[in-house]
């Protein structure tokens, strides 16, 4: 990446840092109900035996509700993990970890599912079904949803926010990539879920798209008061976030809002390790 | 309603579901021809019991089936004349003769049935017409079974061929078929048999045949007739000696359990094309159906969907096969000269598409423990 275009990206970055001025980001909050995630002492292994290798070192971590937390940090450092833990994706055995408001330390597989329930999940692949249209692949998860009548309705809604309101009986097949990266943004967001999960949702998506996306994802937060953490390596879209954390061989390294972050990283050695990913 | 997800995932492939359809409809196809055949050998063991003028049957205990029986005394025929209700007691005799085709001049088995020209051994008019009966009293001479196959040649009255070394004329024509046991049968009379069949005592019979009279009580005169009669001959009503012959050909043979075997295999070919389709539907769609676990689908869901692709390739396979199969049966039929009593039989139908959604669903059971396993954490 060419010198000239790392500064002008953090022009842009300092440019919308300031109107997050006044953010609460690292603010203490003394309420449990204003987290929707709580960490503490996380420990995270994978294998077993000789081959048990620690991937997660003694997390602690709270996410505010309404913020959106970027997540950042080398290939391997233990992000996609800690995501699927806070997800309810896999057991965790060590520590405490509670989402929104819930325990989920100890949880039967069957109650983990409830959790996931609350979760919306976007991964860096889209997967959605080909044989579905981009309105049925939404409607698959409201369908979860006890009172599903309205799943047209409400999958078409949400298509519509996302600009997809002439695509809804589209195949995946007939769509961009971003489009059907918001597609699959639709089907995360449809149950208006109050915790989102994104593992690096732009990867898959060219720079235009990739932006489109995420601010669409802002904004529609920012209006219902959404909880994001979204992994990324694309420091382009740093300037979304409320607060950014950065994971380090298994250890949250810092813990800034976007202000600090990028006082305290040098644009040029900011750059090579965005690149070094 | 519910994304119908199993089916739209399943017409999404076309190529695939073809493919599919075109494998569960041969199974299909292969199941209902051995049914078919294992139909046919019972109905045409049957077959010829209704074709004989009798209630009540006297066969030797060592007598598997009509074609190869036993011979017992006659003395047992006239023995049971004398019980009340018997109206009339007639014997038959049975064999193998070679048969040559006066045009081709090669030899073949031939079933014949020695009967006293006196007697109404058969039920058919045909048979009891003056011009047979005059036939069957000429010497060296016999009448034909139309559904004979065609191998034996000309079946005009008045065809002059050899028999085992002996002159025979072809004296008329009647309908009967021969079943699995024969190609073609002839018809003679009892002395024209001993001729043919020399050395052959008329005091040795193949098959008693014991007719009642009008109102008389099945049951109670073979019951009489087993009270009677020494332990040498058998006594059996006509559902018994049919019951026989079938377990006969179905269990004692190996031809039922050939068939047996043919819609066992014809099930696993069935299994493991399904089984196949199925498991690339779900390796296809592995991140789809993890997605969905991670979005709070439990596996039971999953489990299900792949059921129910089963479950519709069953019935989608079913169909053509099933109208094939009709197809089969009719060009079967035609081919034997209705020789063989093949025909589509509602429970049969039933049973086999019973049978294809169970073949299917066992593929299902087979191959969806990949998606049952599938790790969500493992997509992101
Ligand atoms: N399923 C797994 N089994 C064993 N080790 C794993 C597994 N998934 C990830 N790891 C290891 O855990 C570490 C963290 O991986 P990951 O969370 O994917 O990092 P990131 O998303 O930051 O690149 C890596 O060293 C990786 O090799
Ligand atoms: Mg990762």
């Amino acid at each position: 990446m060419s010198q000239s275009m790392s500064q002008s990206m953090s022009q842009s970055m300092s440019q919308s840092m300031s109107q997050l001025v006044g953010s609460t980001t690292l603010e203490t909050n003394s309420d449990p109900n204003a987290y929707a995630v709580q960490i503490r002492g996380l420990n995270y292994y994978f294998g077993q035996g000789d081959l048990r290798k620690q991937v997660l070192f003694d997390i602690d971590l709270d996410l505010l509700k309404g913020q959106i937390v970027i997540m950042t940090g080398p290939s391997g450092s233990g992000k996609t993990t800690l995501l699927t833990l806070i997800g309810a994706l896999r057991t965790v055995r060590e520590g405490s970890l509670k989402v929104l408001g819930q325990e989920i330390v100890g949880l039967s597989r069957a109650e983990l599912v409830n959790v996931r329930r609350n979760i919306g999940f976007i991964f860096q692949a889209h997967n959605l079904f080909d044989s579905l249209t981009a309105a049925q692949n939404v409607e698959m998860a409201v369908e979860l949803l006890d009172e599903w009548g309205d799943k047209r309705q409400k999958a078409i809604e949400m298509l519509s926010q996302l600009g997809l309101a002439d695509r809804v009986d589209y195949k995946p097949s007939a769509l961009s990539g971003g489009q059907k990266q918001r597609v699959a943004i639709a089907r995360a967001l449809v149950n208006q879920p109050a915790l989102i999960l994104a593992d690096e949702p732009t990867a898959a998506l060219d720079k235009k798209s990739g932006r489109e996306v995420v601010t669409l994802m802002q904004q529609l937060a920012k209006q219902e008061g959404r909880t994001i953490l979204m992994v990324t390596h694309d420091n382009r879209i740093l300037d979304v976030a409320d607060r950014i954390i950065t994971l380090v061989d298994g250890r949250l390294e810092t813990d800034d809002n976007l202000e600090n972050f990028v006082n305290t990283h040098d644009p040029k050695s900011l750059d090579r390790r965005m690149f070094m990913m | 309603m519910k994304t119908p997800l199993a089916w739209l995932n399943l017409v999404h492939e076309k190529t695939r579901l073809l493919v599919a359809i075109a494998g569960v409809a041969f199974a299909v196809i292969l199941v209902f021809m051995n049914l078919g055949f294992l139909g046919s050998l019972a109905k045409a063991a049957s077959m010829i019991y209704s074709q004989l003028n009798a209630e009540v049957y006297l066969v030797s205990p060592q007598t598997l089936e009509i074609s190869t029986t036993k011979a017992f005394p006659i003395e047992r025929l006239y023995q049971a004349a004398g019980i009340a209700g018997v109206e009339r007691v007639m014997p038959l005799y049975t064999g193998y003769l070679q048969w040559r085709n006066p045009e081709t001049r090669t030899n073949r088995s031939i079933f014949v049935y020695g009967i006293n020209p006196n007697d109404p051994v058969f039920v058919s008019p045909e048979i009891q017409s003056p011009e047979n009966q005059a036939a069957l009293r000429r010497p060296d001479t016999a009448l034909i079974d139309r559904l004979s196959r065609p191998e034996f040649g000309p079946q005009t009255t008045g065809t002059v061929t050899e028999v085992d070394r002996r002159q025979l004329t072809i004296g008329g024509q009647y309908t009967l078929g021969g079943g699995f046991a024969a190609d073609g049968t002839l018809i003679m009379s009892d002395q024209n048999f001993r001729r043919f069949f020399d050395p052959f005592p008329l005091r040795l019979i193949s098959l008693g045949l014991v007719k009642l009279q009008p109102g008389a009580d099945v049951e109670q005169v073979a019951a009489e007739l087993r009270r009677t009669l020494p332990e040498d001959v058998l006594v059996l009503t006509r559902p018994q000696i049919i019951q026989r012959e079938r377990d006969y050909w179905i269990g004692t043979t190996s031809t039922g359990f050939i068939f047996g075997m043919g819609v066992i295999v014809s099930c696993i070919v069935g299994v493991v094309i399904v089984y196949q389709i199925l498991y690339t539907d779900i390796s296809d769609h592995m991140k789809q159906y993890a997605t969905l676990k991670a979005m709070g689908y439990r596996s039971q869901f999953l489990f299900w969907t792949v059921v129910q692709e089963a479950v519709i390739l069953a019935v989608l396979g079913y169909i053509p096969g099933f109208a094939i199969s009709l197809g089969l049966y009719e060009l079967t039929l035609r081919a034997t000269n209705g020789g063989l009593p093949i025909g589509m039989e509602l429970g049969r139908a039933v049973h086999v598409l019973l049978l294809t959604i169970g073949m299917c669903s066992l593929s299902a059971l087979v191959s969806v423990r990949k998606v049952i396993v599938a790790d969500p954490a493992e997509v992101f």
